[in-house]
C-alpha cells in the first residue's frame, strides 16, 4: 500500500538521483569557460543542478503530502497485471524475436490472464503477428528483430 | 496580399490525389489514436514518424498534421459518448458534453463539439496565414542571444503560467534538457552523459521519450483507473446535426473569446489542454446560465472545444516561424522536420516555400475532411470502444514497442521506452507536466547552441542578454514569469494572514 507521501518522495528521490548523476557526469566534460567558448559540460551541469534543486523542493513538499493510501492492493495488482507481462514480452524479444513474442504475449494475456476462449485468443495472437510482419517488414521495410532463435534458423 | 498568393500556390500543391489520400489516411488514423485510450496525438504522430522518412517533406507533414487534427476530433468523440477523454485536452469537454449526450441528445452534443472545433481550427489557420510569414520576417533579424531569449521565454511561461506546481515543471523541463544533451555534443564533438553505455552515444530520440511517457504511462494510468464503459447510442441524425451547426452563430461571442484564448495558449506554449480548461472556466464565470454548466450546457461544450482546436492549430505558428513548438505534438512534428533535413525557423519561409504553404493550405482542407470523416465514422469508432480494454492494452503496447524499435533498429530504445513509461505514470499520477519535458528534449540542443554562440559573441559575458531592447525585454519578461509563482505564493500567504488578523 503506497501513500501519496511515499510516491511523491520516491519520485523526487528518483529525479534527484538522476540530476546528481547528470551533474557529476558533466564535470568530466569540463565546466566553465575556456578558449573554445563555453565548455561542453557546462549546460548539462547546470541542468543537473536544477534537477537536483527542484527535486529537493519536491521532496520537501512531498513529505508534507497526504499519508493516506493512494495505491491500494487492487490498484497495484492491476498495474502489475499489465506491466509484468509487458516487461516479459520486451525481455523475450532478443531471444525469440518480435513476432513470436508478440503472439505469445497476446495469447498469454488473453487466454491465461483474462480467460478468453482459447480459439479466439489464438486467432487474435496470430492476426497480430501476421499484421506486424505485413505492415512493418513488408509495407514499410522495417525488418523487425527475429531474435537469437530466428537468426539461428536463418529466417 | 503576398500571403494569399502564396496560399493559393499552396493549394495547387495540396490538391493532388496523393495528398488528399494522405489526408484521409492521416485523419482516420488520427481519429483512431484519439479514440483509443493510451494512444494520443503526440505518440500517434511519433509512431508514424519513422514511416515517413522516405517521403517528401511536404507529403510527410500533411500526413502527420492531418493525424493531429484527426486525433483532436477523436478525443472529443469518447469524451462525449463515453465520458472518457481520449485526449487530455478533451477532459473539459466531458463536463457538459457527456451530460448532454446522456440526456438523449448525443447528436447535438457531437455536432456542437465538431462545429465549434472546426471554427477554432479555422481561426488558428487564418492566424497562421496572416501572421506566420510576418513573424518569420521579424525573426530573420534574430541572432543567437535573441533566440536564446525566445527559448527562455517559452520555458519560463511553462513555469509561470503552465498551471502545474512550479518545482515539478522545472524538474520535468530540466530532465528534458538533460536527455537532449545525451550523446555527441554538436559543438565540441565530445561525448556527454552516456554513463558508460556505448549505445547512448547516438543520443536518445525524443520519439522514444514521447512513446514511453504518453503511451505506456497513459496505459498504466488507464488500467489502474479502469472504469466500466457505458456506451450511449451513437447514431447520428443528420438533420439535427445541421440544425445544431446552424444554431452555433448564436454563441458567437463565446466562440470568438474561446478561439482567442486558444490561439494565445497555442502560440505561447501553454498547449491545448490548458487552453480548453481556461476557456471552460472563463465561459462558466461569465455565463448568465452559470448553474446549467456541468448539466449539458451547449456553451460548456463550445468553449473547451473551440479553444482546444484553436490552440492545437496555432501551436504550429511558432514552430514554423521561430522553430519553437507550441505543444507536445507540435514538438514531435518539429523533430520530424529536423529528421527530414529541414531547419524549422524563419529560413523555412524563404528556402522551403512549397513546404510551408503546402502545409498551411492543407490545414484548411484537412480540417474540413476531419469534420466530415469524424461525423461519418462515429458509429464505427464508438463500436471500437466496446472492445474490452484488456485486449486493446497489449495491442497498444506491442505497437509502441515496435514503433520504438523502428526509430533506429535498437533494442535498447525499447527498454528505455519502458523506463519512460514508468516515469510517465509517476509524473501523471503526481501532476508533473509532461509537455515541458518533450519540448525540452526536442529543442534543448538548439537552446544550448544559441546560448553558447551568444557567449562566444560576448566573450563570456552574460551582459549580451541585455545588450539591446528586444533581448532585454524578452529576458526580463522571462525572469518575471519565473518569479511569478514564488511572488504569488508569498502574496497569497500575506493575504491569508491579513484575513486571520481581521
Amino acid at each position: 500500500m503506497i501513500s501519496r507521501r511515499g510516491l511523491e518522495a520516491a519520485t523526487a528521490t528518483l529525479t534527484g538521483a538522476f540530476g546528481a548523476a547528470v551533474a557529476a557526469s558533466s564535470v568530466q566534460n569540463g565546466i566553465g569557460w575556456s578558449s573554445a567558448g563555453v565548455d561542453a559540460g557546462t549546460f548539462p551541469f547546470m541542468t543537473g543542478l536544477i534537477i537536483l534543486g527542484g527535486s529537493l523542493v519536491n521532496l520537501a513538499l512531498g513529505l508534507r503530502a497526504d499519508s493516506g493510501v493512494m495505491l491500494g492492493r487492487p490498484e497495484l495488482k492491476k498495474l502489475a497485471g499489465l506491466f509484468l507481462p509487458a516487461a516479459a514480452f520486451v525481455a523475450a524479444i532478443p531471444l525469440i524475436g518480435v513476432h513470436v513474442a508478440a503472439a505469445l504475449y497476446i495469447f498469454g494475456t488473453l487466454a491465461l490472464q483474462h480467460r478468453v476462449a482459447t480459439l479466439r485468443a489464438l486467432t487474435i495472437a496470430a492476426v497480430t503477428a501476421v499484421s506486424l510482419y505485413v505492415v512493418f517488414d513488408r509495407m514499410f521495410q522495417v525488418s523487425l528483430p527475429l531474435g537469437l532463435i530466428g537468426d539461428a534458423l536463418g529466417l | 496580399m503576398d500571403n494569399l498568393e502564396a496560399l493559393m500556390h499552396g493549394f495547387t500543391i495540396v490538391l493532388s490525389v496523393y495528398h488528399v489520400a494522405l489526408m484521409l489516411i492521416g485523419v482516420l488514423l488520427g481519429i483512431l489514436v484519439g479514440v483509443l485510450p493510451g494512444l494520443g496525438a503526440p505518440n500517434g504522430v511519433s509512431l508514424l514518424l519513422p514511416l515517413t522518412f522516405g517521403m517528401q517533406p511536404v507529403s510527410a507533414i500533411i500526413l502527420l498534421s492531418s493525424m493531429y487534427w484527426g486525433a483532436l476530433f477523436g478525443g472529443s468523440v469518447t469524451s462525449i459518448l463515453f465520458n472518457i477523454p481520449g485526449e487530455p485536452s478533451s477532459v473539459a469537454t466531458t463536463f457538459d458534453g457527456y451530460p448532454m449526450a446522456r440526456d438523449g441528445r448525443p447528436t447535438t452534443a457531437l455536432a456542437t463539439a465538431f462545429g465549434s472545433a472546426a471554427f477554432g481550427a479555422l481561426v488558428g489557420v487564418v492566424l497562421i496565414t496572416l501572421l506566420a510569414s510576418w513573424v518569420a520576417r521579424a525573426a530573420l533579424a534574430f541572432g543567437p542571444p535573441e533566440y536564446f531569449a525566445v527559448y527562455l521565454l517559452a520555458f519560463a511561461s511553462f513555469i509561470g503560467i503552465g498551471g502545474s506546481p512550479p518545482a515539478k515543471t522545472l524538474v520535468s523541463l530540466a530532465i528534458g534538457f538533460a536527455i537532449a544533451a545525451i550523446g555527441i555534443d554538436t559543438v565540441s564533438g565530445s561525448v556527454r552523459l552516456t554513463m558508460g553505455v556505448d549505445e547512448l552515444v547516438k543520443g536518445i530520440s525524443f520519439v522514444i521519450a514521447v512513446m514511453g511517457l504518453f503511451g505506456i504511462g497513459e496505459l498504466l494510468l488507464a488500467v489502474e483507473e479502469e472504469v466500466p464503459v457505458k456506451a450511449l447510442a451513437a447514431r447520428i441524425e443528420w438533420g439535427e446535426a445541421f440544425r445544431t451547426v446552424a444554431r452555433l452563430p448564436r454563441h458567437g461571442w463565446v466562440l470568438l473569446r474561446s478561439a482567442a484564448i486558444g490561439c494565445w495558449m497555442g502560440i505561447t506554449p501553454g498547449g491545448p489542454t490548458a487552453a480548453s480548461f481556461m476557456s471552460y472556466g472563463i465561459a462558466k464565470r461569465f455565463s448568465s446560465r452559470r448553474e446549467n454548466f456541468g448539466r449539458g450546457e451547449p456553451e460548456g461544450v463550445i468553449a473547451p472545444e473551440t479553444a482546444d482546436h484553436a490552440a492545437g492549430t496555432s501551436a504550429l505558428l511558432p514552430m514554423l516561424s521561430l522553430g519553437i513548438p507550441g505543444s507536445a505534438t507540435a514538438a514531435v512534428m518539429m523533430g520530424g522536420l529536423m529528421i527530414w533535413g529541414l531547419n524549422p525557423g524563419p529560413m523555412l519561409f524563404i528556402e522551403q516555400k512549397d513546404f510551408v504553404w503546402g502545409l498551411i493550405a492543407s490545414m484548411y482542407l484537412s480540417n474540413i475532411v476531419a469534420v466530415i470523416l469524424v461525423l461519418l465514422t462515429v458509429p464505427m469508432f464508438a463500436a471500437l470502444m466496446r472492445v474490452p480494454f484488456f485486449i486493446i492494452a497489449p495491442l497498444i503496447f506491442i505497437v509502441c514497442a515496435v514503433g520504438a524499435y523502428a526509430v533506429s533498429n535498437s533494442f535498447l530504445d525499447v527498454v528505455l521506452m519502458m523506463g519512460f513509461g514508468v516515469l510517465g505514470y509517476l509524473f501523471k499520477k503526481l501532476s508533473y507536466p509532461i509537455a515541458p519535458l518533450v519540448l525540452a528534449t526536442v529543442i534543448g540542443d538548439k537552446a544550448e547552441d544559441a546560448f553558447r554562440q551568444a557567449m562566444l559573441m560576448s566573450k563570456g559575458s552574460l551582459g549580451i542578454f541585455f545588450s539591446n531592447m528586444l533581448v532585454a525585454t524578452l529576458v526580463t519578461l522571462s525572469i518575471l514569469l519565473l518569479v511569478l509563482p514564488l511572488a504569488s505564493r508569498l502574496l497569497g500567504r500575506r493575504s491569508r494572514k491579513t484575513i486571520v488578523v481581521e
